[in-house]
């Protein structure tokens, strides 16, 4: 077995070239293989001391967040819990305090689970992933970028660079929430992403809803046409509906399909209403799950 | 009688504490030893099969392998404390998926593990025994069919392992004079105790005397198994605990100590074995079991109990670990502590293949709580009666005679009620996805043999020798208050020498809430010796009656006369010159309880309780409807455990039991596959409650000086919290939802469908 600590961006990528895997956090790789999920690889890189894959940098089209960025990074970022709170709502539940401080955003779409909690946000705020090998650089919709479960579109050379979020535009906001049993070292039993933009009149001008951990990949919903232009409590319940009638769960020892398929509508409305509320300039702090609601401290 | 709220309690610092926060403790799995090799296990993967080839030849010949060890190898005894249904390694039949087949000892892990993965084992499949119920129909496929054949002083029948009543006055007739009666059904999933620390067992021989490190919660008893087994005097084997990474009754009992032993005998090597968190989840004979419960109870309309009837079958699982008493004890359960002048309660403890039950944390209890409690809001219920008034008119109290026919001394059950109900606001207006559940329980102290040594040697310093074994409960942590305050010295003039076998006298162990209580009892006698010493030098040196020398402050002075006095530390500097300063003690273990009007078929003692612990958790939930996830905001416990000596450990103790309840409420239970294999035998998929779940919890205890009990008065602290808390939150769901969940965990899933009226309707019956 081989363990490279890579110096430089072109160095990784020289060694995923010759067949090697990258290693960030190994909030994943190394729990995975400890639980027998899936070996090491022979061959690995760290990419964890590479300081330019770590910056969240704010332009006037968005912001870039660079393919290290902890999880705790974006949960604790004044930006990103604001402009981009849906994302810092599925980052600060991520595992433990531990796992956040480790685990990488960019570790976490690669790794491609369907309960990835930063997924759904990340596809709702029209997300793009930078992929780079040693051909050269290339940007995929987010939603593109996942193929199965724990498989993703990227080339087995491509290094995650950074994910790129449009700015938000008008009155708009975004939220996610997931349904849990417990409050730490948890795993989406279902969750969803939303965002909203409200018009002048108050109604849903725009939307984008993603759910978690109901089909092979994060699933965005569709067909939500008919739900613009309808004021916030109606839209959500529209969105409740739809959800539930367009995830395709599967029945496991967390739940059965029936209850995921219950719940993920449930937390589809959640996050539509967080959503506009924060849309309408409330403030809700991240994550929703602990603001409001069942997690709430009453 | 004071009532004490321990919020704030006084600073108590654990002589093992500031090792196990720094990370400077050792553990078992953190030795090493020269030349020691690696160990690892050949288990059955299937849950009922006949072995029809097992070859361990390849295994043996690869290199670095050093000892293959299967039943042949070793004595051929079967062993087991209430029914010797086993052997070491599984012998023609394999009955659960955890069971081991052969053990092998290698230079490293995963050379151990290529050769567990070498031999040769091939099946014929046998029917599995998967459904408690089932399992008790004459028809059943056996799980032993040698089972007539197994030494046992239990009643048993085929599967039916131990059968237990308990019966009271005339049942039929109290049911026929009774208003209403309620008869309702409850059934409880298996679960986890889920120490963090999964056990390690380290064996070296010198000669022919074995040393075993091992994390037990019991040495003495691991130290009986390798002997019963391996066929040793107890002499030779030496059992030494390192610190112990939590246990909750998992680590009680008998387990790897005697194939480590072997393994290393016959590889002439010191052996090691780690287990894996899925093995910890698997193999051990140590899980709570799961429980179907059928309750009836005859209710007058000003809310009397007048009957109750029960039957109950427990998981016993493939083989018989110390669950044999389990039956009467959960009999005990399902009366509760209640005045019921006519009862019959029925208990079997059914064999599965499913992984064996044993002793977590206050056994057959929580479960068994949850069950009657959330009945007895139903019966309360169908008399119009608010619970907690319902539970103080029924509930025993100081001189009244409980359900098994025992008459209680001074209880503060009732206080607990009052106590707990006040903490938790209980009556308040709440919004309508809140509710208060409150739930009594109860649970004995267990007196036992136990022993130990005090010796204060010529600088004044002291230790404490004692068979007692620390399992993060603080409680031999505690002892070394009780000899400072019997000698007059500080706590922190003594040191703790325990957990080994081979330097002190027997105690239980951390097993039955048992360790304040027993030995405690034995260090004070041992340090009364001592002070007897001490009396006699300060007496002498003073010019003054032994009787009159006071032993207080570090300092020997004459009654009356606190100027005239000698620092023990001096006393001791003579001692040492002449007759040492020695303390051995055990002192006479307070004897059972009469019961009276009551027929124990199948008794084990647990009819009647010494010192029995009574105990009141009122909780607040908050239910999201939409997905039926519960919520704990506040619990109130209330605990009758007699007198408080270390207000901290106490309240740790009652905190962690509270949280453990409401995993065991909502989150901790084993789900099953066809063939009788756990499903989340993982610690995501089986998920144990964390700190961020955690609620404020506000601890109340009644403190009453109980006779013929531990010292000054205490009971046991151990087990009582974890029994009331499941029930409790139950009975809170049950209120917002309507009617109770009948299954337990009472899991997210469960409740919605409760919610969605999917749940199995109770009978009530207006007579």
């Amino acid at each position: 077995m081989s363990f490279l600590i890579a110096q430089s961006v072109d160095e990784v990528l020289a060694a995923l070239a010759a067949g090697a895997r990258p290693i960030a956090g190994g909030t994943d790789l190394v729990v995975g293989a400890r639980h027998g999920k899936a070996a090491l690889p022979e061959a690995l890189v760290a990419i964890d001391r590479l300081s330019e894959l770590k910056a969240i940098t704010e332009t006037s089209h968005g912001v870039i967040i660079g393919a290290l960025v902890t999880h705790h990074d974006i949960e604790s970022h004044p930006l990103l819990t604001t402009v981009y709170a849906g994302l810092a709502d599925g980052s600060a539940l991520v595992g433990s305090p531990s796992t956040r401080h480790l685990g990488t955003l960019g570790g976490n779409i690669m790794n491609g689970s369907p309960a990835m909690d930063t997924g759904a946000a990340l596809q709702v705020l029209g997300a793009e992933v930078e992929l780079r090998s040693t051909a050269g650089s290339r940007r995929v919709p987010i939603a593109s970028l996942w193929a199965r479960p724990g498989q993703t579109t990227a080339a087995a050379d491509e290094l995650c660079i950074a994910i790129h979020i449009p700015k938000p535009e008008g009155s708009s906001g975004s939220a996610y929430l997931r349904l849990e049993y417990r409050r730490a070292m948890e795993i989406a039993v279902v969750g969803a992403g939303a965002s909203v933009t409200l018009g002048d009149d108050g109604a849903v001008a725009a939307l984008s809803v993603a759910l978690t951990a109901v089909a092979p990949i994060i699933l965005g919903l569709t067909d939500l046409q008919s739900v613009l232009g309808l004021g916030i409590a109606d839209a959500a319940a529209a969105v409740q509906q739809l959800a539930s009638a367009q995830a395709t769960p599967i029945s496991d020892v967390r739940a059965s399909d029936r209850y995921r398929r219950h719940t993920v509508g449930v937390m589809a409305r959640r996050a539509v209403e967080a959503a506009a509320r924060r849309a309408s300039g409330e403030v809700i702090s991240t994550p929703v799950n602990r603001s409001i609601g069942i997690g709430a401290a009453s | 009688m004071t009532v004490t709220n321990h919020t704030t309690p006084p600073r108590f610092v654990r002589a093992d504490g500031p090792d196990k926060v720094t990370g400077s403790g050792r553990y078992t799995a953190d030795l090493t030893l020269t030349g020691a090799l690696a160990a690892k296990f050949k288990y059955a993967d299937v849950t009922h099969a006949r072995i029809t080839k097992l070859d361990v030849t390849t295994a043996q010949a690869m290199p670095g392998v050093f000892a293959v060890l299967t039943q042949a190898d070793v004595p051929d005894v079967k062993f087991g404390p209430f029914v010797q249904d086993r052997t070491l390694f599984a012998n023609d039949v394999v009955r659960y998926e955890g069971e081991v087949i052969a053990a092998v000892a290698a230079v490293d892990a995963a050379t151990a593990q290529r050769a567990v993965d070498a031999i040769v084992v091939e099946y014929d499949a046998l029917p599995v025994v998967n459904d408690i119920e089932a399992a008790l129909s004459p028809d059943s496929p056996l799980v032993h069919a040698d089972w007539a054949d197994y030494g046992s002083t239990l009643i048993r029948d085929r599967n039916d392992a131990s059968f237990a009543s308990i019966a009271k006055g005339d049942v039929d007739a109290g049911m026929a004079a009774a208003d209403h009666v309620v008869r309702s059904r409850y059934v409880a999933d298996g679960c986890h105790a889920a120490p963090i620390e999964p056990r390690a067992v380290v064996a070296q021989w010198e000669g022919n005397k074995v040393t075993i490190w091992t994390s037990t919660q019991v040495p003495f008893d691991a130290r009986a198994g390798v002997c019963e087994t391996l066929e040793l005097p107890n002499n030779r084997v030496r059992i030494i605990v390192p610190h112990l990474g939590g246990g909750f009754g998992g680590k009680c009992g008998f387990h790897y100590e005697a194939h480590i032993a072997a393994l290393a005998r016959a590889a002439k090597r010191p052996v090691r074995l780690v287990f894996s968190r899925r093995e910890e989840f698997l193999a051990p004979d140590r899980r709570r079991e799961g429980i179907v419960y059928d309750f009836e109870t005859g209710v007058k309309s000003d809310g009397t109990i007048v009957a109750r009837r029960a039957w109950l079958a427990l998981d016993n699982g493939a083989y018989t670990a110390d669950a044999g008493f389990f039956s009467q004890l959960a009999a005990m359960h399902a009366l509760g502590p209640y005045r019921i002048p006519n009862a019959l309660v029925e208990a079997h403890l059914v064999y599965t293949n499913h992984q064996p039950s044993g002793s977590v944390r206050a056994p057959t209890a929580p479960q068994t709580c949850w069950a009657l409690e959330s009945h007895t809001d139903e019966v309360a219920r169908a008399v119009g009666m608010d619970p907690v008034a319902f539970r103080k008119l029924n509930a025993v109290d100081t001189g009244a005679e409980g359900p098994s026919g025992q008459t209680y001394g001074e209880i503060g059950i009732q206080q607990c009620i009052d106590a707990a109900a006040a903490g938790a606001g209980y009556g308040q207006e709440l919004p309508d996805d809140e509710a208060i559940g409150v739930a009594i329980g109860w649970w004995p102290s267990f007196s036992v043999p136990s022993g130990a040594y005090v010796k204060i040697d010529g600088d004044g310093s002291g230790q404490i020798i004692t068979g007692a074994q620390e399992c993060g409960t603080g409680a031999v942590m505690t002892l070394r208050q009780l000899v400072a305050d019997e000698l007059g010295m500080d706590a922190e003039n003594f040191e703790l020498v325990y957990q080994d076998t081979s330097v002190a006298p027997y105690d239980m162990g951390a097993t039955g809430s048992q360790t304040l209580f027993n030995n405690g009892r034995a260090v004070i006698a041992a340090a009364g010796q001592i002070a007897e010493q001490l009396r006699n030098l300060a007496a002498e040196h003073l010019e003054a009656s032994p009787a009159d020398i006071v032993l207080a402050d570090g300092v020997a002075s004459v009654a009356g006369s606190p100027d005239r006095g000698v620092p023990i530390a001096e006393l001791a500097g003579i001692a040492a010159g002449g007759e040492l300063l020695i303390g051995h003690g055990s002192g006479t273990p307070p004897g059972a309880p009469p019961i009276v009007g009551a027929v124990c078929v199948g008794d084990l003692g647990m009819a009647a309780w010494v010192a029995p612990q009574f105990s009141c958790h009122a909780v607040r939930v908050k239910l999201d409807r939409d997905t039926g996830v519960a919520r704990i905001l506040h619990v109130s416990a209330a605990h009758d455990s007699g007198t408080i000596i270390n207000p901290v450990g106490a309240t740790g103790q009652v905190e962690g039991a509270v949280l453990m309840g409401i995993g065991q409420a909502l989150t901790e239970g084993t789900t099953y596959d066809a063939d009788g294999r756990q499903r989340n035998a993982a610690m995501l998929e089986y998920k144990l409650q964390t700190c961020a779940d955690a609620p404020p919890i506000d601890v109340h205890f009644i403190q009453i000086n109980t006779p013929d009990a531990g010292p000054r008065g205490a009971k046991g602290l151990a087990e009582a919290p974890n029994v009331a808390t499941a029930a409790a939150i139950s009975n809170a769901i049950a209120q917002i939802v309507g009617t109770p969940i009948r299954q337990l965990p009472m899991t997210a899933e469960r409740v919605w469908e409760a919610l969605a009226g999917q749940h199995v309707v109770n009978e009530t019956v207006a007579v």
